[in-house]
């Protein structure tokens, strides 16, 4: 009976004890699924879950046939995390077999440190190689850098992007919204052996910014560039611009401004940044006529054949003497005097206008406003108010002195003229697709109509008689018309406060062909250095390169089989 | 008894049938994610590769190659455009 009795407590002990385990067990269970469970929870939550930033492709800047003029590309930033090497030596030497060297400092230098950063923009396919040799203590970030493939070939069009991929200047600042694409946070899930559950599948595509379609051509833009180029290293100049426009559309089909930058490089002289063809002002000597002799047509107050008295070459004017460079005696037809580029003519036909209708129609061709092209920067000009004009101001502008245009507006009023009389906006940009493969097209948009077709046909007419035969004659090209203008302008020399006589631009701005223009190419060389800095030897040859490789290669009809043949110099 | 029976085996079935598609879209979860990874890493290869193509087709480093080799310049009207 006792031995049962002593069974019985042996029994109930050991239950106890086993219940004492199960509920000691209970207890550290309540403690940490109530009291513990936020902070287990978190603790798991950092270890098994991570915010993963994807971060989208900026889009890419395209030429008018599609070729690649900016895009971005993945590179990877490798880094050391020193508490996690155990080889130190074996890594850096693959990392070295891989071109990657990293500095002599001993892993003793390093220690405690966990974040070392150690190549920059390192290619995918060396970082892959890198990876896959599975080294301990090694870590890669990944990051979109912006890439030029042509180099300097629209350096200013294109424009530079900040290190975080922001636009700072050109298409890449005006576009940087459309470029930029959306950011997307997503959830990785991380096992125990380091593989990866997404959360949700983003396809690239979709978060990837919009592609910007320009309206440039690379090959018109490379031939601009060719000769442009060749003619400001020969002349040693300041400053070369060169602009080619479709007048039937406003389209921008190339813009060179020299000095010019490598995107991809780092930007030594800030100053080269800036894009001259919109944002310089210059006084543009006589291209500018023709707003001139197109508005006194307009208004009737002359025709082509009238006869003007050009003074002999000199004429006083409000205590000033204003001079021709071509001395004609006697008279001469308004054609003959546009065509040897008279001052005096000029100042002659602006008086039968007066101050009033002259100022309007300066305005009516767009100079002294914006012309509203998509690129940053634009300079709006000098023109003082006409209420303040004095005797001599209208002589002076009518020659194309005392009044501040930029390149664009001086093409974009010849391309008015060439496009039988109205205005249009230029554009650089045609076409943003979205990633939906949505696209939003821009056309073109007309300004205001300027002058009336007979007076925009007779200035043509004009424009091509200047190169057939007068001081345009260097810009005849090889089976096609050619109308034009030159420019020589004394530039104001401010240590004098006065025009210099040693500091010139030159410029010629023409049509191709030239009574049904398809192009409109504008060339301006600031202060040529060298035996000649008239237009006519400095700047229309240029012009005549362009011209006759452009229209050649956009195999534009030709139209003027008897023009001599001439060599491209 | 017989009832019961069938109770426990459509139990275990539908327990069964839950860890398997539990199971399975765990793999898939995984298949899915290293396809993404695979894709991705194409998608930016081929990036790569356009890049290069368009920087070995880059006109001013084809001129400076020209150069280099002292190509001379064809008389414009010898050289055909194509478009």
């Amino acid at each position: 009976m006792r031995k049962k009795k002593n069974r019985i407590n042996r029994k109930t002990v050991l239950a106890l004890m086993a219940l004492s385990v199960f509920f000691l067990l209970f207890v550290k269970l309540i403690y940490l699924q109530i009291f513990l469970h936020a902070r287990i929870n978190r603790t798991v939550d950092k270890m098994v879950n991570r915010e993963n930033i994807e971060v989208p492709k900026r889009g890419d800047i395209l030429d008018s046939k599609g070729n690649i003029l900016a895009t971005s590309i993945k590179k990877y930033t490798i880094f050391f995390d020193a508490k996690m090497i155990d080889n130190f030596e074996s890594l850096r030497k693959a990392l070295s077999e891989n071109g990657i060297k990293i500095k002599e400092k001993k892993l003793e230098d390093l220690k405690g440190l966990s974040y070392i950063p150690i190549a920059f923009d390192v290619d995918p396919f060396i970082a892959e190689k890198i990876k896959a040799a599975k080294f301990k203590g090694i870590g890669f970030e990944t990051k979109y850098t912006r890439q030029y493939p042509q180099k300097r070939l629209l350096a200013h069009i294109l424009g530079i992007t900040d290190c975080d991929g922001l636009g700072l200047e050109g298409i890449e600042k005006i576009c940087n919204v459309n470029l930029s694409g959306e950011t997307v946070k997503t959830k990785i899930i991380r096992d125990g052996i380091g593989r990866v559950i997404r959360n949700k599948l983003v396809d690239v595509e979709d978060i990837c910014g919009c592609n910007v379609e320009l309206t440039i051509d690379r090959n018109i833009q490379f031939i601009a560039e060719q000769e442009i180029r060749k003619a400001f290293e020969k002349y040693k100049a300041k400053k070369a611009i060169c602009i080619v426009q479709d007048p039937k559309t406003g389209k921008i089909l190339a813009m060179v401004s020299l000095p010019d930058f490598d995107c991809s490089d780092k930007i030594k002289d800030i100053k080269c940044l800036k894009n001259c063809a919109i944002s310089d002002l210059y006084e543009p000597g006589s291209t500018f006529k023709i707003v001139t002799v197109a508005s006194a047509l307009e208004e009737g107050k002359i025709k082509a054949s009238d006869s003007l008295y050009l003074e002999n070459g000199k004429f006083k004017i409000a205590g000033h003497t204003i001079k021709d460079d071509h001395k004609i005696e006697g008279s001469a037809t308004l054609s003959r005097a546009f065509e040897l580029s008279s001052n005096i003519g000029m100042i002659k036909i602006a008086q039968r206008m007066g101050n009033d209708v002259f100022y309007d129609y300066i305005r009516k061709f767009g100079f002294y406003s914006l012309t509203g092209i998509d690129l940053p920067g634009e300079a709006k000009g000098l023109l003082m108010d006409v209420k303040k004009w004095n005797a001599l101001t209208l002589p002076n502008i009518s020659f194309g002195q005392g009044i501040g245009v930029s390149a664009l507006q001086i093409i974009n009023a010849f391309s008015a003229l060439a496009n039988d009389g109205v205005l249009l906006k230029p554009f650089v940009i045609q076409k943003i697709t979205k990633c939906n493969s949505e696209e939003e097209i821009f056309e073109k948009k007309e300004i205001r109509r300027v002058v009336s077709e007979d007076t925009a046909r007779t200035m043509k007419k004009l424009l091509k008689n200047v190169v057939n035969l007068g001081t345009g004659k260097s810009a005849k090209i090889q089976g096609y018309t050619v109308g034009g203008k030159t420019g020589t302008a004394q530039k104001v020399d401010h240590s004098i406060k006065t025009y210099s006589t040693k500091y010139y631009i030159a410029s010629f701005c023409g049509m191709v062909p030239a009574m049904n223009p398809e192009l409109v190419i504008l060339v301006i060389i600031d202060e040529p250095k060298g035996s000649s800095y008239y237009a006519a030897s400095v700047a229309s040859p240029v012009f005549a390169n362009i011209a006759q490789r452009t229209a050649q290669y956009l195999g534009i009809e030709k139209d003027d089989v008897n023009v001599l043949t001439r060599e491209v110099r | 008894m017989r009832r019961s029976f069938f109770f426990v085996a459509a139990t275990i079935i539908a327990v069964f049938v839950y860890l398997w598609q539990q199971n399975m879209s765990m793999r898939m979860a995984y298949k899915v994610s290293s396809l993404q990874t695979d894709y991705d890493k194409l998608s930016s290869e081929n990036d790569t590769l356009r890049l290069k193509i368009n920087s070995i087709l880059a006109l001013e480093k084809m001129d400076k190659i020209a150069k280099e080799k002292k190509f001379s310049r064809p008389d414009e009207k010898y050289v055909v455009y194509i478009n």
